[in-house]
């Protein structure tokens, strides 16, 4: 146990990161099931008010503050140094550093609940003066507050720590050109990290001083502005969508190419165009902000719509990848190809609310839900268990199940949609979000009956990924060090990795040196 | 090296272009353009700290033709595998934040604390 709470190891930080997501994702997931029990009939009162928007806040807050972003985080601690080949993390205390606050910070978050007043009830997004309301937002939003500031600084120590081990520790021969695309996305992510962070820390900061120290800066009848709050939440807040997605845009960009069993097509334009997403995005964040009627519409809508020429080039890349290859359909392929047609659509609904008329329609209903969730349920979250099931043998040296592997990714597929097709149209036919009931009008009773039956069939599937997990490491089948055939450097060291990841480091000559090795000893890739 | 260089300075140089062009098309908004600005000026502060490290460094792993065994030797420092004080600091700056706002005890025993914790992690970096 002290081993583990004073490690300074970047695969076991790594791991610690990416076994507190898992643990905050079944709370978060509860919760999901929660809301849409409460929403499976109309004028349901499962849960009143206040407990509802306790519920919807934690959810939206859990999945994006301390599952997805800080999963992609974990997953680059173990990743990076084995696949520049370094033996581990340029400053491995601030690492650790970075793990605890996380940790720390979530558990703060949650600690609301156990409050007089419950936990933060004003959205993920917090919005003042709602946030500073102290009236049924009391100490359980201070530690909201203090919990995000908490893994604010995390995600900035360690975005630091990523950057420099990536400039100063890459192997002899591995040229930036010769990195792996995860590694490439994670560099873009961190700047993004440290370029949006600041902002969040600053607002978080702010709210508690107009809460506690007699501040007025979201105030407007003490001169305050509560426009304010929103520029400077979503100039964190829009680029925060890309730290949760562009980490995973390199996982499937990785996966695809290992069983496609071609290199990744398009490499360097894989590259351009994260850095394309990632500056682009940090000048689009009053497009959540169209129906203030306070920013500049043309301006953030121009950008948001300039941002899908990047990403449908990763989409030409990835298809690309696949293109002619020789494609083996395992759990992890299967999961990436379901992140490529549910991503699609979150970024094709997220193109028509780039219109400020479409906007003005959609802002605030269920529509914005499906697209968001689309975006990262969809994406960064398919993703994730993609990488789980891709990453498994070289973390815990254990493969999991691949035929419980494609009933999960089917059952979590058809769940998904079933959940969330439902809400856009719910959301056309004017159905608001963050509502704790709702009508019995038009179509909405059968739209969130829909959602709901389709939120317990992802319960069931995730079930049955935890399930799997026991399963395999009940067993505990040995792997080899490349049971995939992948061809970055992490493939070419034992699972998991000895402590400072490589015994012996192979001549890097190219981008593929797993693949590069495998020729010189005549194995096929196939 | 050269090639992170050249992403920083991009994206300073996109920094700026985005910051003007947000000035141009929306300057009665004065909180877009401070915001472009300020993400401006900390990227061209990195960039031109590349730019100046650059000249000093010499790297392994920017040599296309480098290997492992030609490189053996070089010294990449010492990595520690344990500290305590990370999760320390990680308690102590949660017992200040919630001190600040409900015990001064509390807040300026986890200021103590946290002083205390970042000495020590100090010290200790020193040493190995």
């Amino acid at each position: 146990m002290i081993e583990w709470l004073t490690t300074t190891n970047h695969k076991k930080i790594g791991t610690m990161y990416i076994v507190a997501t898992l643990a905050f994702f079944i709370v978060a997931g509860a919760l999901a099931g929660m809301i849409r029990l409460q929403l499976s009939h109309p004028n349901n009162t499962i849960v009143g008010t206040h407990e509802y928007n306790q519920i919807f806040t934690m959810h939206g807050t859990a999945m994006i503050f301390l599952v997805i972003a800080p999963f992609a985080i974990g997953l680059a601690n173990f990743l990076i140094p084995l696949q520049i080949g370094a033996p581990d993390m340029a400053f491995p205390r601030l690492n650790a550093t970075g793990l605890w606050l996380f940790v720390v910070g979530g558990l703060t978050v949650f600690a609301g609940f156990a409050t007089y007043g419950g936990a933060a009830a004003a959205g993920w997004s917090n919005y003042a003066p709602l946030s500073e309301i102290t009236i049924g937002t009391g100490a359980g939003e201070d530690l909201y507050l203090i919990g995000l500031t908490l893994t604010g600084i995390s995600n900035i120590l360690t975005a630091v720590n990523f950057i420099v081990t990536i400039v100063c520790y890459r192997a002899p021969g591995m040229t930036f050109w010769r990195m792996p695309i995860f590694t490439w996305e994670m560099v873009a992510t961190s700047i993004l990290i440290l370029m949006a962070f600041p902002a969040l820390t600053a607002v978080m900061a702010m709210v508690l001083i107009d809460r506690h120290m007699g501040g007025h800066f979201f105030d407007p009848a003490s001169g305050g502005n509560p426009i304010l709050y929103q520029h400077l939440f979503w100039f964190f807040g829009h680029p925060e969508v890309y730290i949760m997605i562009l980490p995973y845009f390199g996982v499937v960009a990785e996966i695809i190419a290992t069983f496609s069993r071609k290199p990744v097509f398009g490499y360097v334009g894989m590259v351009l165009s994260a850095f394309a997403i990632a500056g682009l995005s940090l000048g689009v964040w009053a497009h959540h902000m169209f129906t203030t009627g306070a920013v500049s519409n043309p301006f953030f809508s121009g950008i948001s719509f300039l941002i899908a020429i990047p990403t449908g080039v990763k989409f030409v890349n990835w298809i690309g990848t696949m293109w002619k290859g020789s494609i083996e359909f395992s759990t992890a392929m299967l999961l990436c190809i379901g992140f490529l047609l549910n991503f699609l659509l979150g970024g094709i609904t997220g193109v028509m609310i780039a219109s400020p008329p479409l906007d003005y329609m959609a802002h605030d209903s269920y529509f914005i839900v499906q697209h968001f969730h689309y975006t990262l349920g969809g994406g960064s979250l398919f993703a994730l268990f993609a990488a789980l099931f891709f990453y498994f043998p070289k973390i815990f040296g254990v493969k999991l199940d691949e035929r419980l592997g494609k009933w999960f990714a089917a059952l979590f597929f058809l769940g998904f949609n079933v959940t969330f097709i439902p809400m856009g149209f719910a959301g056309l036919e004017g159905m608001a979000r963050r509502v704790s009931t709702y009508p019995d009008v038009a179509h909405l009773a059968l739209l969130n009956g829909l959602s709901s039956i389709g939120t317990a069939i992802i319960a069931i599937s995730v079930i049955l990924f935890f399930i799997n997990v026991v399963i395999s490491c009940l067993k505990r089948e040995p792997v080899g060090d490349n049971p995939w055939g992948g061809y970055s450097l992490e493939w070419l060291t034992s699972s998991p990795p000895p402590e400072f990841n490589f015994h012996e480091l192979p001549p890097i000559r190219s981008k593929l040196p797993a693949w590069d090795l495998m020729e010189e000893r005549g194995i096929s890739r196939v | 090296m050269k090639t992170f260089v050249a992403f920083f300075a991009g994206s300073a140089i996109f920094g700026v272009v985005t910051g003007v062009a947000y000035w141009l098309i929306a300057h009665e908004e004065a909180t877009g353009t401070v915001l472009l600005g300020c993400m401006a000026a900390a990227l061209a502060f990195t960039a031109a700290y590349a730019v100046i490290a650059e000249k000093n460094a010499d790297l392994p792993g920017d040599d296309p033709q480098e290997t492992p065994e030609r490189a053996a030797g070089e010294a990449l420092g010492i990595f520690t595998t344990h500290s305590a004080w990370p999760i320390l600091v990680a308690i102590s700056s949660l017992a200040m934040l919630v001190g600040m706002l409900w015990s001064p005890l509390i807040g300026f025993s986890g200021l103590a604390a946290l002083l205390l914790c970042l000495w020590r992690l100090g010290a200790e970096s020193a040493r190995v």
